[in-house]
């Protein structure tokens, strides 16, 4: 996961820092963020292809429900095994981003870390939604592909929104990277344009909002294929 | 064995659309509204971004044969295939063959989609862009099979093929121009069989200007992977991993 964190970073970022100049803006540091949460993206949906596993190739679901906890607990404790996973892949790719923006001293990188967390819960509730009702690896792959591709290029990630046509607009806004993205610049000192310029944590609250309901809508259907 | 290789890839429609739509967006999303950041005088960044990702597309289809290589051994296929009545020699050439085969027709909805956007209809030219892409898919389809039967762990195998079509493609100039690659790539991208390809793809289309210099290298990296592929194979079938 580093390594592909690393090449993204210091190839790509640096190749588009070194392409789009004159923005007033190092873009390097402005799209940096969006390696470490596209690596916390891979890390959260291998999350819901082990669910899979588990249940076509490995057979080990039968195993796990008859463990001696509820099911809600068990699968909400999926969920948030999956967000930890994340975390801990990210862990160093989060520490070179604090690094470049300045602010590995500060108590900033603990909001940092919840950024990802965030990120994090809300994409395993969704690998885990998929995971329910794909019927086969190749399905399943196809689906995290065409959201993998929405999340990061219809996003915040490597262009201002204003980049967008209006009628975009509403996809752009309503997508949980460019949420993500945006917390994670507020949190550097250098001003961005087109980043607010404040606290992080309003950002925060409102990423908060997609990954609860994808959280939630990931336990609910765990629970309901668990009993197929 | 070609034959079979081709079919095998055409079996799974899943990743034929995953890839299609992500050659979509990634060209006519991405691609187009980064363009509009990028201004770098003499190059229309948007062309040159739609003719890297064909090229690296096409490498990216032909390192799937070393997949489909490795899992033939785990699942005892090949044994099968070892009973067929066609010789060693016919069937390793088959199968490398079959790769780029496969990589080349994969893509040329991608390349025909390109080449009527940008208006090219040079005939020489749009030859040979997809000489060097067919080079570069035989190529890195040799690199594959020497991959497939050098390492033994599924795990290993996955991470040094994903890194290494990672760092081909990405340590090159498809994509991005070299003038703008950071300094410690600028050195090793232009010997990578992906920028060889793209560039002389790009020379050929945009300025109906062919690069020979580069199609020879391409040939060179050909025989030097398809005869190390061909010799491990070879070593592995006769009495290496799969006896």
């Amino acid at each position: 996961m580093f390594a592909n964190f690393a090449i993204d970073l210091f190839i790509t970022a640096a190749t588009f820092g070194n392409l789009v100049t004159g923005q007033g803006v190092n873009y390097f540091l402005y799209i940096a963020p969006g390696s470490n949460l596209i690596t916390s993206m891979v890390a959260a949906f291998q999350s819901g292809r082990d669910v899979w596993r588990e249940k076509y190739i490995k057979d080990l679901t039968s195993y796990l429900l008859t463990l001696p906890v509820k099911r809600p607990v068990l699968a909400f404790s999926r969920v948030l095994g999956g967000v930890v996973r994340s975390v801990i892949a990210t862990f160093p790719g989060t520490l070179v981003i604090c690094y470049l923006y300045g602010i590995i001293l500060s108590p900033k990188i603990l909001l940092a870390y919840l950024i990802v967390g965030t990120f994090s819960l809300g994409i395993v509730g969704l690998s885990m939604a998929i995971s329910a009702f794909s019927s086969s690896i190749e399905m399943w792959v196809t689906v995290r592909s065409a959201i993998q591709l929405y999340l990061s290029f219809l996003s915040a990630l490597f262009y201002p929104v204003t980049v967008f046509p209006s009628a975009l607009a509403p996809i752009i806004t309503s997508n949980p990277m460019t949420w993500a993205i945006q917390a994670f610049r507020q949190l550097s000192p250098t001003q961005f344009p087109q980043v607010p310029v404040g606290d992080p944590l309003g950002s925060i609250l409102v990423l908060m909002g997609p990954s609860l309901a994808f959280a939630l809508l990931g336990t609910i259907c765990y629970i309901w294929y668990s009993k197929l | 064995m070609a034959l079979r290789d081709v079919s095998v890839l055409f079996r799974t429609p899943w990743i034929i659309i995953t890839r299609g739509l992500a050659f979509v967006i990634q060209v006519f999303v991405f691609a187009y509204f980064i363009s509009t950041l990028i201004h770098i005088p003499g190059l229309n960044f948007w062309e040159y971004y739609s003719i890297g990702s064909v090229v690296t597309t096409i490498a990216s289809i032909s390192f799937v044969i070393g997949y489909d290589i490795f899992e033939e051994a785990e699942e005892g296929l090949l044994d099968y295939l070892l009973t067929l009545p066609v010789s060693r020699r016919q069937f390793i050439i088959g199968r490398a063959l079959g790769g780029a085969i496969r990589a080349i027709i994969y893509t040329i909805p991608m390349f025909t989609v390109i080449v009527i956007f940008w208006g090219f209809n040079q005939p020489l030219s749009i030859a040979s862009a997809l000489l060097s892409m067919f080079l570069l898919a035989f190529g890195v389809t040799g690199m594959a099979i020497t991959l497939a039967v050098s390492v033994r762990t599924a795990n290993r195998f996955d991470v040094v093929i994903a890194l290494l079509e990672l760092a081909v493609s990405r340590a090159s100039i498809a994509l991005y121009p070299l003038q703008r690659l950071p300094d410690y790539v600028k050195g090793i991208a232009p010997f990578s069989p992906v920028s060889l390809a793209s560039w002389n793809a790009w020379s050929s289309l945009a300025f109906s200007a062919p690069d020979l210099l580069n199609i020879a290298a391409l040939g060179a990296f050909v025989a030097v992977f398809l005869g190390l592929g061909a010799a491990f194979y070879f070593r592995r079938l006769e009495g290496g991993i799969y006896a």
